[in-house]
């Protein structure tokens, strides 16, 4: 046997003789009945839905930026665009099947949600705005760049909670496979909600402050999923 | 800082209606089906009819679950064995892949391909029963042997199945691909047996084993370089026994 006889010809789908289905499995069917089965967008319509609320709620009511109208407008929708195609990308990889599939893929939504965060990263690090004498620095609220970040970021993880708690529901019977990878899609989704609503409200208009707060906490939100999706999915099994 | 925050209170919103919005707009929905849709969507006679299948058992028809299981049950048995190279065991996380089938039939989408789904199912029941083969190091029969491993050609047909003895391939030539098979680490057992021998294409494998198509592909090709390395040895050189199965480190 050389390796030369090891190619796809040698390899044949393997057929087994399956057993007869047990007593259990045939007692399960016997008392089957019709299933109302799932869409493929509705765990994602589902989850943006109720997500969604207290990022409203908070915009509705929250003061904004006091820059917002000195700012140039370009910059102002391209980087709401940003975070919110961030959002709308990393949640539809996470929670939407492909076109004939019945799962999320874990491979394409960490790949979305990787290069959502790099993109915000690279956005928030080149390019953000400022406006002199209106924009605020975190000494001008007394506070120390670190003490605004970890406002700021805390904030990220607020806002990305509902999203992780009821994707965890959605998901509970889809991820059999891949749900670090999954749960990083879905933080860096609810992340990027929490960045977007921040990005019209927060007064600091510094890079450092978006790159380590905003930024910084919707990484934090896509470690936190990748973390707690698996823990929590493998308890309830 | 909520106080400062609060403090501020902009009168009016800013206009938004720009050139720039439209332009944003394009390129987002752009990516977004560069992203999400597949860029080959082929027709699949096994698929489509598995899926139909599928959507009768969901619609409560009995018949169709064991139209289903004569459709994928040898095949994931084929797979469980060729992961497991236990018999018994394979047959047992048949039962339970078809049971969590049963129970998880809801989250099926009507007309998608079942067939990757209920291989994600069962490799994540192999990866539990491994779990829990690690509590239990060994394994005895109910009169308290050892259980014997049962003897198995290339294809995972295990030696007592009964097949045309033309067809079995050369029982030595055998022993050594399935012994050089099992020398493998497991994600690239499964990469090999999921691509090579099982023919899913790396998007499905990707699925099923929790990955990256990329990773997919990288594993297989390792499981082919080290195989190939494994098998030109000359002679003499037999890859050795078999270990059993160990459990490595869960794809995440």
């Amino acid at each position: 046997m050389t390796s030369k006889n090891f190619d796809d010809r040698a390899l044949p789908p393997g057929q087994l003789e399956a057993p007869a289905p047990s007593h259990d499995l045939l007692n399960a069917i016997r008392g089957m009945k019709p299933v109302r089965t799932r869409t493929r967008f509705g765990a994602l319509a589902a989850v943006a839905l109720v997500g969604l609320i207290w990022p409203a709620l908070v915009l509705t009511l929250h003061a904004y930026r006091p820059d917002l109208a000195a700012l140039p407008l370009g910059w102002v929708v391209v980087a709401a665009a940003l975070w919110g195609a961030a959002f709308v990308l990393s949640l539809t990889a996470a929670l939407v099947p492909r076109r004939g599939d019945v799962l999320p893929a874990p491979g394409r939504a960490s790949r979305v949600g990787g290069v959502a965060l790099a993109g915000l990263f690279a956005f928030a690090l080149a390019a953000s705005a400022q406006v002199p004498g209106v924009s605020l620095r975190p000494e001008d609220a007394h506070l120390t760049l670190v003490q605004s970040c970890v406002h700021c970021a805390s904030f990220v993880l607020e806002i990305a909670v509902p999203f992780l708690v009821v994707g965890l529901y959605a998901l509970r019977r889809l991820v059999p496979m891949g749900r670090a990878r999954i749960g990083l899609a879905l933080g860096a989704a609810g992340g990027a909600m929490g960045g977007f609503v921040l990005h019209f409200i927060c007064p600091f208009a510094g890079t450092a402050h978006v790159v380590l707060g905003h930024v910084g906490g919707t990484i934090l939100a896509a470690a936190a999923g990748a973390a707690l999706l698996p823990a929590l999915l493998r308890r309830r099994s | 800082m909520i106080a400062a925050l609060h403090s501020y209170r902009l009168d009016r919103r800013p206009p938004l209606g720009s050139s720039l919005a439209p332009r944003v707009a394009v390129v987002a929905s752009a990516a977004t089906v560069y992203l999400l849709v597949p860029w080959s969507v082929a027709v699949d006679p096994e698929a489509t009819e598995a899926a139909e299948v599928m959507g009768r058992y969901c619609r409560g028809d009995a018949a169709a679950f064991h139209r289903l299981y004569a459709l994928l049950a040898p095949r994931l048995l084929a797979y469980l064995f060729g992961l497991l190279r236990d018999k018994a065991a394979a047959e047992d996380i048949l039962q339970v892949t078809f049971l969590k089938v049963h129970e998880a039939r809801s989250t099926y989408v009507l007309g998608a391909n079942p067939i990757p789904w209920m291989y994600t199912i069962a490799h994540r029941t192999f990866l539990d029963e491994v779990r829990k083969r690690k509590r239990n190091r060994v394994q005895l029969t109910k009169d308290g042997t050892l259980q014997a491993e049962p003897a198995a050609d290339l294809t995972g047909v295990p030696v007592e199945a009964g097949q045309d003895e033309a067809a079995r391939p050369d029982p030595a030539a055998a022993a050594v691909a399935l012994a050089a098979l099992h020398q493998l680490p497991e994600n690239q057992r499964e990469a090999l047996l999921l691509t090579k021998v099982h023919g899913r294409s790396t998007a499905e494998a990707a699925m099923i084993a929790g990955t990256t198509q990329g990773a997919i592909k990288q594993r297989a090709h390792r499981a082919y370089v080290t195989l190939r390395g494994l098998l030109s040895k000359p002679d003499g050189a037999s890859p050795g026994p078999a270990p059993r199965p160990a459990a490595e480190k869960e794809p995440s």
